[in-house]
């Protein structure tokens, strides 16, 4: 990968191993002892002139294959073996005529000033290699960042990078004196010490290094850099060898720096989408506040005053009980019902809904709800459909219970006195619906999920006494437990159909023989 | 019958007792009452009441422990409970509760809990061999379900069930009681085998299976088998 080809690229060129050198010497002496039995062959027919050039060939090959220290040895091994073979008095180091000491002279100078230009050349083609390596790594990185948009995954993807790249380990930590806390690590199962976390969040209050072979909280066994954005410290980034040895070497330290650059963009950008998703949130809240004060100033408001005004009537005229008594059931009952829909409301906003999921057989779960209904809503028909032999469904009981009744509190509420409403179940596709359906107004133009959606109220409804809270909790509790909802007009006649829709993979599959014996 | 029946009630609303007193004596129990657990535990020991109708939301002390004591005695509880609290419900049931209501109750309701949980203090050794829901006809002696003159046929697991929910007639019993007792301690979180029982049951005994009108579930709780269908509001 890139981070070998850089390891090696770096060391290499400084220093090299040992015996590598040594083969590189070798092989220079070879390619000089070649171009000297070359010399040997065509001397006796062209003469010694044209041999000087010949010794510039292992020479040049060396510079430019093994570098500075090679080259130089080739050039000083060719200029000893043209001496001896070539110069006269042939088979001696002495050189008679001055010719040759030129040539000899020329021939060193030459091999010192090729070999250095050939070395610097290659030198420079390493460096390309590495800096190539090193933007590749740091762009592959970038890009794998872009994909993140929490803390962890950052880390994760920070952690692991940096683990592969230094060969150590990584850890990512978040937070500052008192509330340092480890996100992720490389490998992952990774435990710090308070002295570590210590000299993380001093890292991240400082911005700066701190921890092993920093001058800053020595005693920690991680070496823990800051990752800082334009304005503040976002996390601090800790590296450690299982062996102990420091996680950096010093050429590293460069692509380090970028690598941390990267990490801290990312960590900022997502901490920059979360304050607008929070702030997105917050004023949603802030709606949802301004609409539910408003609802419980009416909804609790109208049937109050309806039970207090009946309260008063009776006790003036205690005949009328029957009517008057009956008007304060309803009327409590509706505050009940309104009461009830407060905390669920309530509970789904604050996502405390703790489901408690169980088969269901649907025909106990509506004639609950149509039980339920027809207590409260005497005046109208109720008719229910559900096959028996319809699948059981997932579900929590007591959840789907008020999903229910707040559809047919709905339905009765939008239809006309002694309308009929149907509850039916059937199968669709492999998943299970249950419908409710009114002879009401009907849902607006194919609008469907907006009459879901929070204290959507159905235009004229005002008189109902209803703020779509109903549906809102449909929703939210449908949502909980993985259902559709739901809203269509009927087909035959003016109406509304709602349904919650159990997908396939919550129809329970049955076998009867485990259950009857 | 000897005397009237006396009921403890137990809640921290003075209202809610005043109420819950006068219903109780005008449907002829005598009734006695406690604000707090304190008050309770004296209240049982001195008036020996027969049936406790316990609000689990007290100041001094945890309903459900209260459940607990009472559960191991003679006395029948019935909880009273908030709306939503399924979980407590199952609890406190489990914890040998009788039966429990749900605030805020329906009158009607509440007596006809009470009259089912006094039944079996009361009830003779020959009532609790047969039981009667409409023309239906349970013998738990002879174990045979008859309709008018002809025999019901039920699998072992349907006739278990429901000789299960018959012997404690208008009580709920909780899914995991029913699937301890029938298949076994191993499979008491398997409702599943229990919803499809009851359909084979209610598919044999039901006059419409989609619209029960005796074998009653309790979403998320259990099932009861009610047998005063004229009196429970339970069967519409």
């Amino acid at each position: 990968m890139a981070m070998t080809g850089l390891t090696s690229g770096t060391t290499g060129a400084a220093q090299g191993s040992a015996p590598l050198l040594l083969r590189h010497l070798a092989e220079s002496l070879a390619m000089v002892g070649a171009a000297t039995l070359l010399g040997l062959v065509i001397a006796p027919t062209w003469g010694a002139a044209a041999l000087d050039l010949i010794y510039l060939l292992p020479v040049l090959a060396s510079a430019s294959f093994y570098g500075l220290r090679p080259a130089l040895f080739a050039g000083l091994s060719s200029a000893l073996a043209y001496n001896f073979f070539f110069t006269e008095p042939v088979h001696t180091f002495r050189i008679d005529d001055p010719a040759d000491v030129v040539t000899v002279a020329i021939l060193l100078v030459v091999a010192v000033v090729t070999s250095q230009l050939a070395a610097r050349m290659r030198e420079q083609a390493q460096i390309a290699a590495a800096n190539a390596a090193r933007n590749a790594t740091i762009a592959g990185f970038a890009g794998r960042l872009l994909s993140c948009s929490t803390v962890t995954e950052i880390g994760q993807i920070t952690c692991r990078q940096l683990a592969t790249l230094l060969e150590c380990n990584a850890v990512l930590v978040a937070g500052g004196a008192g509330q340092a806390e480890l996100v992720t690590s490389e490998p992952p199962d990774v435990a710090l010490t308070p002295a570590d976390l210590a000299a993380a969040a001093l890292a991240v209050d400082q911005g700066e290094t701190a921890g092993r072979g920093s001058p800053r909280l020595n005693p920690a066994e991680w070496l823990f850099q800051p990752l800082k954005s334009s304005s503040a410290v976002l996390a601090a980034v800790g590296l450690a060898r299982d062996d102990g040895a420091r996680p950096v070497a010093d050429e590293q330290l460069p692509l380090l720096d970028s690598l941390l650059d990267q990490a801290a963009l990312a960590l900022e950008r997502a901490r920059r989408e979360q304050e607008m998703r929070d702030v997105a949130q917050v004023r949603e809240r802030d709606r949802l506040r301004r609409v539910l004060l408003s609802s419980v100033g009416h909804d609790l408001r109208t049937p109050l005053t309806a039970i207090v005004a009946a309260a008063e009537a009776l006790r003036r005229r205690p005949n009328d009980l029957p009517e008057l008594g009956a008007m304060i059931e309803t009327e409590a009952r509706r505050l009940e019902r309104y009461v009830a829909n407060l905390l669920d409301m309530a509970r789904i906003e604050s996502g405390a809904i703790r489901l408690k999921i169980e088969p269901v057989d649907l025909v106990d779960a509506v004639a609950a709800a149509a039980h339920d209904f027809r207590h409260s809503q005497a005046d109208r028909e109720l008719v229910v459909d559900v096959p028996a032999d319809l699948p059981l469904v997932r579900a929590d009981p007591q959840l789907l219970h008020h999903c229910l009744i707040n559809l047919l509190d709905n339905a009765g509420r939008y239809s006309p006195p002694h309308s009929t409403l149907l509850v039916r179940g059937r199968q669709c596709g492999a998943g299970v619906v249950v419908e409710v359906v009114d002879e009401g107004p009907g849902v607006p133009a194919e609008g469907g999920a907006e009459v879901f959606e929070r204290f959507t109220r159905i235009e004229g409804s005002d008189r109902k006494g209803g703020t779509g809270l109903g549906l809102a909790i449909v929703s939210g509790l449908a949502e909980a437990m993985s259902l559709r909802v739901s809203a269509a007009n009927r087909a035959d006649r003016k109406g509304a159909i709602f349904g919650l829709h159990f997908p396939a993979e919550l129809a329970v599959d049955q076998r009867p023989e485990e259950a009857s014996d | 019958m000897s005397r009237n029946p006396r009921i403890l009630v137990v809640d921290d609303e003075p209202q809610i007792r005043t109420l819950l007193r006068a219903t109780l004596i005008r449907a002829g129990y005598q009734v006695v009452e406690a604000g707090s657990g304190r008050e309770t535990l004296n209240a049982l020991a001195i008036d020996k009441p027969d049936l406790v109708l316990l609000d689990l939301g007290l100041p001094d002390r945890d309903g459900l422990e209260l459940v607990e004591t009472l559960g191991k005695s003679e006395t029948k509880v019935i909880v009273v409970s908030a709306r939503d609290d399924t979980e407590q419900k199952v609890a406190a049931l489990d914890l040998g509760a009788d039966d429990y209501v749900t605030k805020p109750f329906d009158t009607d309701e509440l007596l006809a809990r009470i009259r089912a949980a006094l039944r079996q203090r009361l009830a003779s050794q020959a009532e609790r061999q047969v039981v009667r829901i409409g023309e239906i006809e349970i013998d738990l002696l002879q174990r045979s379900v008859r309709r008018g003159d002809g025999e019901i046929h039920l699998t072992p697991k349907e006739y278990a069930l429901l000789a299960e929910l018959a012997r404690h007639p208008g009580r709920v019993i909780t899914h995991r009681q029913l699937l301890t007792r029938i298949w076994g301690p191993a499979h008491q979180d398997r409702t599943e085998y229990l919803r499809v029982t009851m359909r084979g049951l209610r598919q044999k005994l039901e006059h419409e299976r989609a619209k029960p009108s005796f074998l009653i579930n309790e979403p998320g709780v259990g099932y009861r088998l009610v047998i005063e269908p004229g009196r429970n509001p339970s069967a519409q």
